[in-house]
């Protein structure tokens, strides 16, 4: 058989050249860019700790791709990780200091009753392709933000007492935002709001067509933005190659236009398993998503792996646990609207707040801690988490893990194991057993109901953790509410500040999740939650804000509505050879200051 | 023949019909729909989430959305549009379908370019030591998980740097000339493609070994022995090429599993086909993302067939009278 030998040895050797062929390398940093575009009169110096050089590449892993470039529209973390480098406001949040500071805006005047607010913007600001971004364009994105067909997510930020801004243009750089009410976040809301090209985007919105404008397929060199970057090339689950804007308005301390990098390349990798296998391969520079259990294997390459695994401290993102005390919405069959949506005997234990305080109390957040987080989590009693500078520093800490005092209070419930099962009988004789549903696709959350379970059991609770599809639990907990108990949390809101959680704080809520959408406060505690948080988004001056603003934690730990568990810590690993680069546990941790990151020069390789 | 392929390809409407409509009701009945993913930002309003459902549509009940989407798809061919990307199914899905092919493609030669040579080996050496080695070597590649496999692969390649981890082309692709874009795609291609290829490897390979063995017994190759003919000529000249027959059939499922066969695959080696989209669609919900992309995936696999059926009526003129 000497002809299949050789076809072997054909099929080896093409092998072989393929392998061996095109290694990819680093491009090299430092290339020489010369600004082609005089400096604008009104530039934006953004703060950093170096003076950087141009050139270079930096790779970041997305684990999806975006699916829209249109800002407005977009309304999950890959496209706006990628459409928040394209488009910028008036305003934007600085994650280093959590101060909101003045972007396409140069400075802002509020009036007295802080009802009507003043905006003039940089003169000389552009966009990507030269037209110069003035009033019209910001009148334009405000029309959209309000437009009711399009009802962009951000709608509700851009209201104060329910009611749209009156917003009206003086001249080409000035725009006048009346308010009907006081609002806390206004400067903030004013910058989650993009710019957008109005010279490109009005004639498609005109005929109906916006929604679909900037959309994934969109050419490169018609995608006009307002940010540092613009888009070079986005090929669908492979990557996105943004390039710098070359009229970006922001400049170094030097006076150096911004950004440094030739090139910001989001790599689209599947999952976290495969991001690490190409961090541990050199070919990506960042990523922002590691999971606890494999931080130890990142602490232990970073010595020689030329990286370094920055420690951010608490996310905002958290986790809790709260008791269904929803009521049923629509009478149908035998059950009659108003009445508990959960079983009586189990809405009698879950009602009473010395119960859920015995829970918290028996909960060992220590463990949790050294157990599923693997060292890395934060005990956390309050959203936004004490990952908020501002907000997170309430000081106020809630029950803790104190068993022998769990089971004092069940005892003077007169809840007690009277058959010697190891579950405690409620008063009249029913055993306190129910369901604890988390979100299967969360191991940290599934590992903490385990732990959870038993230490409820060492108090003589019994608890079945379940661990269900996400999109079950959110229609357990939004339309059904078929569940005892659901272990859960928020996303991060930024900017972290206690107006973003209007939903869950207040009674009226979606997210007020152990009983959403009340019409009137079921309770006293919540009625004095609303009132608490009307008193803190009524001003905009943090220190008036604070007294309400603590009590409102004190009285949600007070009550164990929910019941709050450790948050994750993050750590993020980011290579050496990159200058400036200073990560934040605020999103976007890695590359909200990309602009200013640059290939440092000893590190130049080919 | 004429008739045989109109009645086939009408059978194909009630099938894909009947599968969209499963699709539909599946995809309904899932808890949740495309906005329920936003239980975990605390900033959407309830107010905000009905004025959302209502723009997608998703307040409908199932039926009329579906009736919607029949008319649509019948009328001016329209697969609808994606919830997240805002763009039409096909636009998203087009892409992702040519690179999945490519995959495929690269591992259908895979599969058949091993499995002839190495059935026609492994039936001249029955019962001894290298049949046993390739049907040891053919249920080995058989058993393992294609998850097991393609992770050992991508550590490798990790760990040796003989191979790119992942992906379909290096990030410098566009800088490159055109022969080392293609070596470069070929380098990606190699070690999924192998996952991929391996699968089916040893069912042909078993299938061409009993289809040499048997014609090796047939009196025209004796004859063709007798003649004095050297082995290696009655081999392949007489006996394999009429051993192929029966595996024409085959052939034309490979074709039927071309955009269905490698879902696992493209997500261990980020290859950015349209299993890769389609896993993301029924995560996300985006409902009319999955639905385009299974009848794709089905119509492909229903043509594939339809080319077997075809195939084995060219090749056995008794089949296309049945």
């Amino acid at each position: 058989m000497r002809y299949l030998n050789g076809m072997a040895l054909i099929a080896a050797a093409a092998l072989a050249t393929l392998s061996l062929g095109a290694c990819a390398g680093q491009k090299p940093g430092n290339t020489a860019y010369h600004d082609p575009h005089p400096l604008p009169p009104d530039t934006l110096t953004l703060p950093a700790a170096e003076i950087g050089s141009y050139g270079g590449r930096f790779v970041f892993a997305a684990t999806s791709g975006p699916r829209t470039f249109n800002k407005l529209l977009a309304n999950e973390q890959p496209s706006n990780d990628i459409d928040n480098l394209l488009f910028v406001g008036l305003t934007e949040f600085d994650n280093e200091t959590q101060q909101i500071f003045p972007e396409l805006a140069k400075f802002w005047d509020v009036s007295p009753d802080q009802l009507t607010w003043t905006w003039h913007l940089r003169r000389g600001a552009c966009f990507s392709d030269g037209h110069p971004i003035t009033s019209a364009d910001v009148l334009f994105m405000f029309e959209l933000a309000y437009d009711p067909v399009l009802h962009p997510s951000l709608q509700d930020l851009l209201k104060s007492d329910g009611k749209p801004f009156q917003v009206t243009a003086p001249d080409s750089y000035t725009v006048v935002t009346k308010l009907a009410a006081p609002h806390p976040l206004m400067a903030a809301a004013v910058g989650s709001l993009r710019i957008m090209p109005r010279h490109v985007l009005e004639p498609l919105y005109r005929k109906g067509a916006f929604a679909s404008a900037y959309g994934v397929d969109t050419r490169p060199d018609s995608l006009v933005t307002s940010g540092p970057f613009r888009l070079r090339q986005y090929v669908p689950g492979e990557k996105v190659v943004l390039e710098r804007n070359p009229y970006w308005i922001g400049v170094d301390a030097k006076g150096q236009r911004l950004p440094y990098l030739d090139e910001l390349v989001f790599l689209i990798v599947p999952d976290q398993n495969t991001a690490a296998i190409k961090f541990q391969a050199g070919e990506v520079d960042a990523i922002d998503n590691v999971k606890p259990e494999d931080y130890k294997t990142y602490i232990d390459g970073a010595g020689g792996g030329g990286y370094t695994l920055h420690d951010l401290g608490a996310s905002l993102s958290t986790n809790f646990l709260w008791f269904n005390l929803n009521r049923v919405r629509e009478g149908h069959g035998s059950r009659r609207a108003g009445e508990p949506a959960v079983d009586p005997t189990k809405y009698r234990w879950f009602a009473n707040r010395e119960f859920r305080r015995a829970v918290s109390m028996a909960i060992d957040r220590d463990a949790m801690i050294r157990g599923p987080f693997h060292g890395h989590g934060l005990k956390n009693w309050s959203a936004p988490t004490v990952g908020s500078k501002q907000w997170g520093s309430h000081g106020i800490v809630g029950f803790d893990y104190e068993p022998e005092g769990a089971k004092r209070i069940l005892d003077s419930l007169g809840w007690k194991d009277r058959d010697g099962d190891g579950v405690r009988e409620d008063d009249r004789g029913h055993p306190i057993r129910f369901v604890i549903k988390t979100n299967a696709d969360n191991l940290l959350r599934v590992q903490m109901l385990d732990l959870i379970k038993d230490d409820l059991a060492k108090v003589g609770i019994a608890c079945v953790p379940a661990s269900v599809e996400f999109n079950t639990l959110t229609t357990n907990l939004r339309d059904d509410f078929q569940y005892d108990a659901i272990l859960l949390g928020l996303g991060s809101a930024v900017p972290p500040d206690p107006g973003m959680y209007a939903n869950f704080l207040t009674s009226k809520g979606i997210a007020h999740y152990w009983d959403i959408k009340q019409d009137h406060p079921a309770t006293p505690a919540e009625a004095e939650l609303d009132r608490l948080y009307a008193e803190v988004i009524a001003s905009s001056d943090p220190a008036k804000r604070m007294e309400p603003w603590k009590r409102i934690v004190r009285t949600l730990n007070d009550e164990c509505f929910v019941i709050w568990l450790p948050s994750q810590k993050i750590m993020v690993p980011v290579r050496n050879r990159f200058g400036n680069v200073h990560p934040t546990v605020i999103p976007q941790r890695v590359l909200w200051n990309i602009d200013r990151v640059f290939v440092k020069q000893s590190s130049t390789r080919a | 023949m004429r008739t045989f392929l109109i009645r086939r390809l009408l059978q194909t409407v009630p099938l894909l019909l009947g599968i969209s409509a499963l699709t539909f009701l599946l995809l309904r009945l899932a808890p949740g729909d495309f906005l329920a993913t936003m239980a975990e930002n605390p900033q959407i309003s309830a107010a905000t989430l009905d004025a959302m459902r209502h723009r997608f549509g998703l307040d409908q009940p199932w039926w009329v959305q579906y009736g919607l989407y029949l008319r649509n798809l019948f009328l001016r061919l329209d697969f609808g549009e994606s919830f997240s990307r805002h763009q039409p199914v096909f636009t998203v899905l087009r892409q992702g379908m040519l690179n999945t092919l490519l995959l495929t493609g690269a591992a259908a030669i895979v599969t058949w370019g091993l499995a002839i040579p190495l059935g026609v080996w492994a039936a001249v050496r029955q019962h001894r030591a290298t049949d046993r080695l390739l049907s040891l070597f053919a249920f080995v590649g058989l058993s393992v998980p294609e998850v097991l496999s393609g992770l050992l692969l991508l550590l490798m390649a990790a760990r040796t740097g003989w191979f790119p981890v992942g992906g379909m082309r290096s990030l410098d692709w566009e800088e490159l000339d055109a022969a080392h874009r293609v070596v470069d795609v070929l380098r990606h291609l190699v070690l999924p493609a192998l996952v991929v290829g391996l699968i089916p490897l040893a069912g042909r390979m078993r299938q061409m070994r009993s289809s040499v063995l048997d014609v090796l017994r047939l009196d025209y190759v004796t004859t063709a022995r007798a003649k004095g003919l050297d082995e290696r000529t009655v081999v392949f000249k007489h006996a394999a090429r009429n051993a192929l027959n029966p595996l024409i059939t085959l052939f034309g499922y490979t074709l039927g599993s071309l955009l269905s066969g490698s879902f696992v695959a493209e997500v261990i080696f980020s290859w950015p086909g349209l299993g890769r989209i389609t896993v993301e669609a029924i995560q996300t919900q985006d409902q009319y993302l999955v639905m385009g992309s299974v009848l794709m995936a089905s119509a492909m696999l229903i043509l594939g067939n339809l080319v077997a059926d075809v195939l084995l009526a060219a090749a056995d003129p008794r089949i296309a009278h049945a």
